[in-house]
């Protein structure tokens, strides 16, 4: 397990920085290196490391942990074939991190950041919506029966469109650089991240090249399949290099603004659901 | 005696605590639940909140705003006595239960809050408190409406295909939760951010995050 720790959190600060290098190219830039990100996370890890005098010490640490670790339980879970209602519940957990990352400093900063991400919290709807659309075709939320179901039937990403891009504008939510990073945007300077430093911010991007593989593996085994591990990973990029132009073209959107389309996309799911009711009983 | 029937929802069911006839389980999901609950309200008690630093309108000024301890006092009782109610919530095997402790992390939620002595964050906590009593009639209608269309509250017994529960009862179990703290009504207010934020008020937030999770395993699993 560890070692797949290690090689997913490798993988996703690589996919980081593919990321950055596509966004850069559509935009006419040269763009950093594919690598830079693993290099910040070590430069960071090198880098001096102090605490805010006004910090609440204990949460300003303990929520770094936290991330770690519900990302890395999330992983695991996919690989054990777990029940997606627990992916759902670290999705919406890592919104309780990002909060209390910015919440636990006493910066104005910081705390911008968090409320944006308390208001953001429309961005978990589609999720719930997804969930309960695939339990309409499969009839339970184990990733392992999922799996299955897709051997008979077919991938869902064809029999259950509408919730497949439901969960694509999840991940498309949580990536830098998109139109709904509002908890980061650079008005609010890095918004909730602004005062973790040194250690604490390698840690935090550990915590999110894991979020990133993790959201990218669980599209790919969920709407896919269970398919071999070069694969996947093929089918992950290509997943990545979609979401990196959306990100590219697209303007960061006024916090309402993201609400406002979160909510809009969670309600036609909310219609294709009853529809699937009314048609399949 | 206790078989969890719906295991492809929340997993198998791992360990079962009886306390008489009040019984809690513990299935990948709820434990999942429950730890995290558990760090948090860990975290509450050992935590010395942050100390505000707000800007100075129309200057350069900024100033920290000092935590005085009565309030850190009261702050940190109701954010432990949110924790356990989470903390019930999360794996209670019984609806009437479930409620019960909802409306309690509803309760407290106001306390965190209301105890900041600050205009605009009594308004919040005022308005919120509006909602909590609203909601607490879906909340505890939803539970008496399973009540009497299947004549048990046992999640054990509602979770089998035998029982089928009104859709409107399981709305209204969401629409409850939802009221006793989930974001759109609450935790949104930019006012209840001039209290302190961590770590008090951020289990405003994981209790009804967590609250919502819970219900939602609830109601597909009924």
């Amino acid at each position: 397990m560890i070692e797949y720790l290690l090689f997913a959190t490798f993988i996703g600060l690589l996919f980081h920085g593919i990321h950055r290098k596509v966004i850069a190219r559509i935009q006419g830039r040269p763009g950093p290196p594919i690598w830079q990100e693993i290099l910040h996370t070590l430069k960071f890890s090198f880098k001096e490391t102090w605490i805010p005098k006004t910090a609440s010490h204990a949460l300003f640490i303990g929520i770094v942990v936290v991330a770690i670790g519900i990302w890395s339980a999330a992983l695991f879970l996919l690989l054990s074939g777990g029940s997606i209602l627990l992916l759902f519940a670290v999705y919406l957990l890592h919104k309780i991190v990002e909060h209390g990352m910015g919440l636990s400093t006493g910066s104005p900063y910081t705390k911008f950041g968090a409320i944006r991400s308390v208001i953001s919290a429309a961005s978990e709807l589609p999720l719930l919506v997804t969930v309960v659309a695939i339990y309409f075709f499969t009839h339970s939320l184990s990733i392992a029966d999922i799996a299955a179901y897709q051997e008979v039937h077919g991938p869902l990403l064809i029999i259950a469109f509408p919730a497949a891009v439901a969960m694509y504008l999840v991940i498309l939510s949580k990536m830098h650089y998109g139109p709904f990073s509002i908890i980061e945007a650079k008005e609010i300077v890095s918004g909730n991240m602004t005062e973790h430093f040194g250690v604490w911010r390698a840690a935090l991007e550990v915590a999110y090249a894991l979020k990133t593989y993790v959201l990218l593996y669980a599209f790919v085994l969920i709407f896919i399949g269970s398919l071999p591990l070069a694969l996947t990973l093929l089918a992950m990029l290509i997943v990545l290099v979609s979401l990196s132009f959306v990100c590219a073209v697209t303007p960061m959107l006024s916090p309402y603004d993201t609400v406002t389309v979160q909510s809009l996309v969670t309600g036609a799911l909310v219609i294709y659901i009853i529809i699937l009711g009314v048609i399949m009983g | 005696m206790f078989d969890l029937p719906t295991t492809n929802i929340g997993g198998p069911e791992l360990f079962v605590l009886e306390f008489g006839d009040i019984v809690a389980y513990f299935s990948p999901y709820t434990a999942a639940l429950f730890v995290f609950a558990l760090i948090f309200t860990v975290l509450a008690i050992v935590s010395r909140p942050e100390r505000q630093v707000d800007f100075a309108f129309g200057g350069d000024a900024y100033y920290t705003k000092e935590v005085e301890a009565n309030l850190l006092r009261f702050q940190r009782f109701m954010a432990i006595a949110c924790g356990l109610a989470t903390l019930g919530a999360m794996v209670t095997g019984d609806v009437f239960n479930f409620t019960l402790f909802a409306s309690l992390v509803g309760i407290t939620n106001i306390g965190i809050v209301a105890a900041y002595r600050n205009r605009h964050v009594l308004n919040a906590a005022f308005q919120y408190g509006i909602v909590v009593m609203l909601a607490t009639v879906p909340l505890f209608g939803g539970a008496a409406i399973v009540l009497a269309s299947t004549g048990t509250l046992s999640m054990w017994e509602l979770f089998t295909g035998a029982v089928a529960v009104p859709l409107f009862a399981k709305a209204f179990l969401v629409l409850g939760v939802m009221g006793e703290g989930m974001a759109p009504f609450y935790i949104a207010k930019a006012e209840i951010t001039r209290a302190q934020g961590a770590p008090f008020v951020l289990m405003v937030h994981v209790s009804s995050l967590l609250l919502f999770l819970r219900v939602i395993e609830i109601v597909l699993s009924m």
